[in-house]
């Protein structure tokens, strides 16, 4: 990029996280983040200790993810909603963009910057999750469970970006909000969509929950998951816990949909969303 | 050497002195021996045309919404003069002003500042800019400090200076407060911290005192004149005529997306041949007209309000108005002048009456 001045980015970045960082938004919700990913690590630990009434890894991990993909593209939307639409409403971009900055270097300033607040909550939380399990269990799964920490802020990110994308699209911070809300809940109903239209296809619904059925899930509905970030992000940390049943269903994913297939759906999701919000928030009369 | 009539504050006797710009006299009133001193005045630079342009704006067309927010408007900023932007609410300065720092995109038009193209040479085009806008807003966890400091960094400026520009718009007490908390007055001066962020060679201030007190708009007009002084060309725009005039030194109107008007504040009167108003206070009246003032070549209209006769007449005629009235047997308690403002100018050129 001609002129593509790195110091200004950084320098953007670097306001961003020191803003962000103290919003008692975001602080709120990390908090509650922190508590509950500790409470869920809890139960592979009870197993450990002979108590029958909590689970082991698998169930921790699915309570994990379950923690993740409700509370980190809550946390991202918050931090992204208003960054253009909310500053270009206040004035607060006017002065930003009256110096001698490029757009693109505000814009992947903003997503860096942000990008690192969104990393704080899940390293904390889950560092200390970690920990917990680490400690109980042992550490047998502790590549994986790094590698879990990584998905999770690859999710925040894949979320940040679509909502800068949406607050880059929107005139007013009211009309970005009601993105950020459309967006929340395309993550929430849509595995029920598809699951839907997977019991409606002919799966029956009571033969596939009875434990060691032998009922196949077919491949579309395992491709279908590169339409939604959230359940994209469930398939690899899965694929990276190697877990292949859920409550005793099989989830086994065709052969193509490896991890690198996956990793590489994930990088698209952050990459055209941020290529649309630069168009956007290029175009756009501040 | 230039040539200057001082009156003495005493016994209201003038005398002429003669001195160089800058230079000091000590005066003592050959009258009373009353003791004073006098600063001859630094001549600005004389502006000319062919002075270089801080701002040209050529043929700016911006339609919001198929409207035009801004119609064909050309003017140029010389570098190194105060020049005001006028116009009511809503005639297009906000958008002019920020078509001028590549906030909006324009439909058509070609802006510079300090000779560079705002779209080919956008960077180099705002190095030197300082920009405060109408509603300025900033970032609420972080303090006033942080906020500066955020500033240098973008502009490549020292940051030691934040800490004083701080102090010099009066926000020291609250170096530590979070901006969230801040009153909107205290935001705006911020923002005036803000803009001098680096010494910028030109200042683009929409509305700089609208929502201040008194205190502020005074110390704001001051500031800029200091910062015209030392060399800065100030481009600011307003609402309120009386803010323009005393420190400008040329003016544009604008109404309705369109310029009407780009002249000195002078001119612009004398343009609009806005004639002076005499009122004369002459206890008694009771709303009657003299005749005798209505014959007299030179005035223009008479009105009257109570006992205060309220004449429109050209400059030169005022002797003849008092002497007339005397002779009629009036008898003259009060003459006050009113100076044609910019006001004036202001609501004839809106109303068409040009």
């Amino acid at each position: 990029m001609v002129g593509f001045n790195f110091k200004s980015m950084y320098t953007i970045a670097k306001k961003e996280f020191m803003d962000n960082i103290r919003s008692k938004w975001i602080i709120a919700i990390s908090i509650i983040f922190i508590i509950l990913t500790i409470a869920a690590s809890y139960f592979a630990g009870g197993q450990a200790g002979g108590e029958e009434i909590f689970g082991g890894m698998e169930e921790t991990v699915v309570s994990l993810i379950g923690i993740a993909t409700l509370l980190i593209p809550l946390i991202a939307i918050l931090l992204g909603f208003s960054t253009i639409a909310g500053e270009a409403e206040t004035g607060a971009l006017f002065v930003v963009l009256s110096y001698p900055v490029k757009r693109v270097e505000v814009l992947l300033g903003k997503f860096l910057g942000l990008g690192s607040v969104l990393a704080v909550t899940p390293l904390i939380g889950f560092g200390l999750s970690g920990i917990v399990i680490a400690a109980t269990v042992g550490a047998e799964e502790s590549l994986a469970f790094l590698a879990f920490i990584a998905l999770a802020i690859v999710l925040g990110l894949m979320y940040l970006s679509l909502i800068i994308m949406i607050s880059a699209l929107c005139k007013t911070r009211v009309r970005a909000i009601a993105g950020g809300i459309i967006l929340f809940f395309w993550g929430m109903i849509y595995g029920m969509i598809a699951a839907g239209i997977l019991f409606a296809t002919g799966v029956n619904f009571f033969e596939l929950m009875t434990p060691g059925s032998t009922v196949t899930i077919p491949d579309w509905f395992f491709a279908s998951v590169v339409f939604s970030p959230g359940d994209l992000n469930q398939m690899a940390v899965m694929s990276a816990f190697d877990l292949d049943q859920v409550m005793g269903i099989s989830i086994e994913a065709p052969e193509w949909m490896n991890m690198n297939f996956l990793l590489v759906v994930h990088f698209i999701w952050i990459i055209v969303p941020l290529i649309l919000a630069y168009y956007f928030f290029k175009r756009r009369d501040i | 050497m230039i040539e200057k009539t001082v009156m003495c504050p005493s016994c209201k006797n003038t005398i002429t002195v003669q001195g160089n710009p800058g230079e000091k006299t000590y005066i003592t009133c050959p009258n009373c021996n009353t003791k004073g001193v006098f600063t001859f005045p630094v001549a600005k630079p004389e502006l000319t045309s062919a002075a270089p342009s801080a701002i040209e704006v050529h043929g700016l067309t911006k339609i919001y919404d198929g409207l035009r927010a801004t119609d064909n408007v050309s003017f140029n900023v010389r570098t190194g003069e105060i020049f005001g932007f006028l116009g009511p609410n809503g005639a297009g300065k906000t958008t002019t002003i920020k078509a001028i720092l590549g906030l909006i995109h324009m439909n058509s038009g070609v802006i510079r500042i300090n000779g560079f193209d705002i779209i080919s040479n956008s960077i180099n085009s705002r190095k030197n800019v300082g920009y405060l806008p109408e509603r300025v807003s900033f970032y609420e966890n972080l303090t006033p400090l942080q906020t500066l400091n955020f500033f240098c960094e973008l502009r490549g400026a020292d940051k030691s200076i934040a800490p004083s520009l701080i102090k010099e718009v009066g926000l020291e007490d609250a170096i530590d407060r979070k901006v969230g908390t801040f009153s909107k007055g205290m935001v705006q001066l911020l923002g005036v911290a803000q803009v001098m962020i680096g010494n910028p060679s030109v200042y683009i201030l929409d509305e700089p005192v609208a929502g201040l007190d008194a205190r502020w708009v005074k110390i704001i007009r001051e500031k800029i004149k200091m910062l015209n002084e030392k060399g800065a060309t100030i481009f600011f725009s307003s609402h309120i005529l009386s803010e323009v005039e005393s420190i400008c030194d040329r003016v544009v109107i604008i109404n309705k997306g369109k310029l009407i008007a780009e002249d000195t504040v002078d001119n612009l009167n004398k343009y609009l041949r806005i004639k002076p108003r005499l009122e004369i206070y002459i206890p008694g009246l009771n709303g009657k007209i003299p005749e005798e003032t209505e014959a007299i070549e030179g005035v223009e209209a008479v009105d009257v309000k109570d006992d205060t006769l309220i004449i429109t007449c050209e400059p030169t005629v005022k002797g003849d108005i008092i002497t007339a009235l005397q002779n009629a047997g009036f008898k003259i308690v009060n003459i006050k002048t009113i100076e044609p403002s910019l006001e004036d100018a202001f609501v004839k050129l809106i109303e068409g009456d040009v």
